[in-house]
């Protein structure tokens, strides 16, 4: 009896310490959405021969090249492509991955302003077309096919089409593979713009005396909820393309990455103070509907918002000394497109020095500063995410 | 549910081993009066992504028919039964976000079982008495004019009163009681993003009506 009671305590113990420390943990509230974890995934280091990325222009490793023909026809050679400081030597983060996993990767699609080659690399070497797998596109959505600069001639190819292509190719998906799912920042920007749209107006009417501050303040806040619902719906619907069309068809090695907050960025430090927690709230919203949609689900959630923000509140413990100035100098680039590109983008942006298309900015420096354009990481930006990515593989035991 | 709801009468009965107890005479007391709760509730402040810093909410006050019985188990103790018709008790959204005007509103189905200890003796036309007991909460019909899926967490608490009886002849009378009930609720509202609020409602009840007791 004696035994059986102190066993009982025992457990009693255990148990009592174990939901301390899940509660301290923030352990998961099934009434609460987004307080879970996803679970299952492969603990065993994988043995990887292709590195599979899908995205949007942060894992783009070329899909726009043509746009930056210098002989200006969409034939090489190419003076920009990458969503960075573009140089013969500059990086994304999925080719520093790629090369740590010691696979090549190459674009799945290329192309411009209405057509498009599919795993253009196969057309000269037959032999590398098993490489296409980085599917990343500047500008694409989780669903919507119509991404940002999609009238402008990009291809946009939502991530849940860049999956199909890839089963279309590939049948499935191996064990072999690591595939890592990295979107919806451009849905963020797109019902931040939409946001931005009706409360421009709002503001107006407010303004003008037409509708109280209240009533102001009210379809503020409605017409923040409406993006935020949408973003709501393109994580459940990433979720929904993880489960049923990565995982259901082969995957194993899956890793979903979070957004970043867009706000810590030269362009978010443009963004009135009223505005600026309304795009950080739509960024965050996605990620606790993805956490929520991925809460058991085996696939590794890699945390990208927390560790940008760590880099950008601590930059120059990552080897950074400038995080608010982009490298890339709209004036010379609208110069060197002739001023068919005037924001700045770094798509169209090249650091070779001496040469009659380098846009980059007088003193900058492709290693030290964190941001090429308003939004985009510059190579050394690029790397500081492909070591933080390296870095959590390792921490699963995948490399 | 339903058991759950039943549970502290349960186990009040148990600990007095109520069972056991013989019939008395003039043992049951019944009671029927309107009854205000003044709710004096305070949150955790109200969090979401999304909602501004300094968000908040405040519950309004209810009024209600509350019916009890009493059976006494010793001549100065009786165990009281309190159930009021579920009041409708409404949020309205305060500080950074009193724009919204009202949030919800909910019905609290509340049980309460008291113990009460008369002072003077039976036959007293003046009695007053004290209580303590525990009260169960739980929230139903809750509603929101913004579309979000809420739910509001049981409550379990302590619940005190005092009152006094005034005999109008040996089974009528009036009461009147004073209250005061430990409500807890969290509060989850799912939307686009998700509202956390736990809120303490605190009220204080004030009833009074008539008696019956055979």
């Amino acid at each position: 009896m004696q035994k059986s009671y102190r066993s009982w305590a025992r457990t009693w113990a255990v148990s009592a310490l174990a939901a301390a420390m899940l509660a301290a943990c923030g352990g998961s509230d099934p009434e609460v959405p987004g307080s879970g974890q996803p679970d299952g995934a492969p603990t065993a280091r994988g043995n990887f021969t292709s590195l599979v990325t899908f995205g949007d222009s942060l894992s783009d490793t070329g899909a726009y090249a043509p746009a930056t023909s210098l002989a200006g026809n969409g034939t090489a050679p190419y003076f920009g492509g990458k969503f960075t400081v573009n140089s013969a030597t500059a990086k994304i983060w999925v080719e520093n991955l790629a090369t740590t996993l010691g696979v090549v990767t190459t674009p799945a699609e290329v192309g411009f302003g209405g057509s498009s080659v599919k795993c253009p690399v196969a057309l000269t070497t037959p032999a590398a077309a098993s490489t296409c797998t980085s599917y990343g596109q500047g500008g694409s959505r989780v669903t919507d096919p119509n991404g940002i600069g999609k009238a402008g001639g990009a291809l946009t190819v939502p991530v849940k089409t860049q999956i199909a292509n890839h089963l279309a190719r590939f049948s499935s998906f191996k064990a072999t593979d690591l595939i890592i799912v990295w979107g919806g920042n451009n849905d963020a920007f797109a019902q931040f713009g939409a946001f931005s749209v009706t409360a421009t107006q709002i503001q107006t009417d407010a303004a003008t005396g037409k509708i109280t501050a209240d009533a102001a303040n009210l379809a503020l806040f409605q017409a923040q909820t409406a993006a935020q619902l949408a973003m709501k719906q393109a994580a459940q619907e990433l979720v929904g393309y993880v489960k049923s069309e990565i995982l259901a068809k082969g995957g194993k090695y899956v890793v979903v990455m979070n957004l970043p907050d867009s706000t810590l960025t030269p362009f978010g430090s443009t963004l009135p103070a009223t505005a600026r927690p309304v795009l950080s709230a739509l960024v965050d919203t996605f990620n606790l509907w993805l956490r929520d949609g991925l809460t058991g689900v085996p696939v590794q959630l890699m945390d990208q918002n927390t560790a940008g923000k760590d880099v950008y509140a601590n930059m120059a413990k990552y080897g950074l000394v400038n995080n608010s100035v982009p490298i890339c100098d709209a004036t010379k680039i609208a110069a060197i497109t002739r001023n068919a590109v005037t924001d700045g983008s770094s798509l169209f942006c090249n650091s070779t020095a001496g040469a009659p298309y380098n846009g980059t900015r007088t003193g900058s420096d492709v290693n030290t500063w964190q941001f090429a354009d308003g939004v985009h990481p510059s190579p050394g930006g690029h790397k500081i995410i492909s070591d933080a990515v390296a870095a959590q593989l390792r921490a699963y035991g995948w490399i | 549910m339903q058991s759950k709801l039943h549970t502290p009468a349960l186990v009040a009965a148990a600990v007095l081993g109520l069972a056991q107890l013989p019939a008395l005479a003039q043992s049951h007391t019944f009671k029927v009066g309107p009854i205000r709760y003044d709710t004096n509730s305070r949150t955790n402040g109200v969090t979401g992504i999304g909602i501004p810093p300094g968000a908040d909410a405040k519950v309004g006050d209810a009024t209600t028919v509350v019916l009890t019985y009493e059976y006494e188990i010793k001549p100065n103790v009786g165990v009281e039964f309190v159930l009021g018709i579920p009041p409708t008790i409404k949020a309205k959204a305060t500080g950074s976000v009193a724009f919204l005007g009202e949030v919800l509103s909910a019905k609290n189905v509340s049980p309460t079982v008291l113990f009460n200890y008369h002072f003077g003796s039976r036959g007293d036309t003046f009695r007053p008495y004290i209580g303590l007991g525990m009260n169960y909460t739980k929230f139903t019909d809750v509603k929101t004019p913004y579309g979000w899926d809420v739910k509001m967490s049981d409550s379990v608490g302590f619940a005190g009163q005092i009152g006094a009886d005034y005999a109008l002849s040996p089974s009528l009378g009036l009461y009147a009681s004073v209250g005061k009930v430990d409500t807890k609720s969290k509060l989850v509202a799912v939307s686009g993003a998700v509202i956390q609020s736990t809120i303490d409602f605190r009220p204080m009840t004030y009833s009074v009506g008539v008696s019956f007791r055979y």
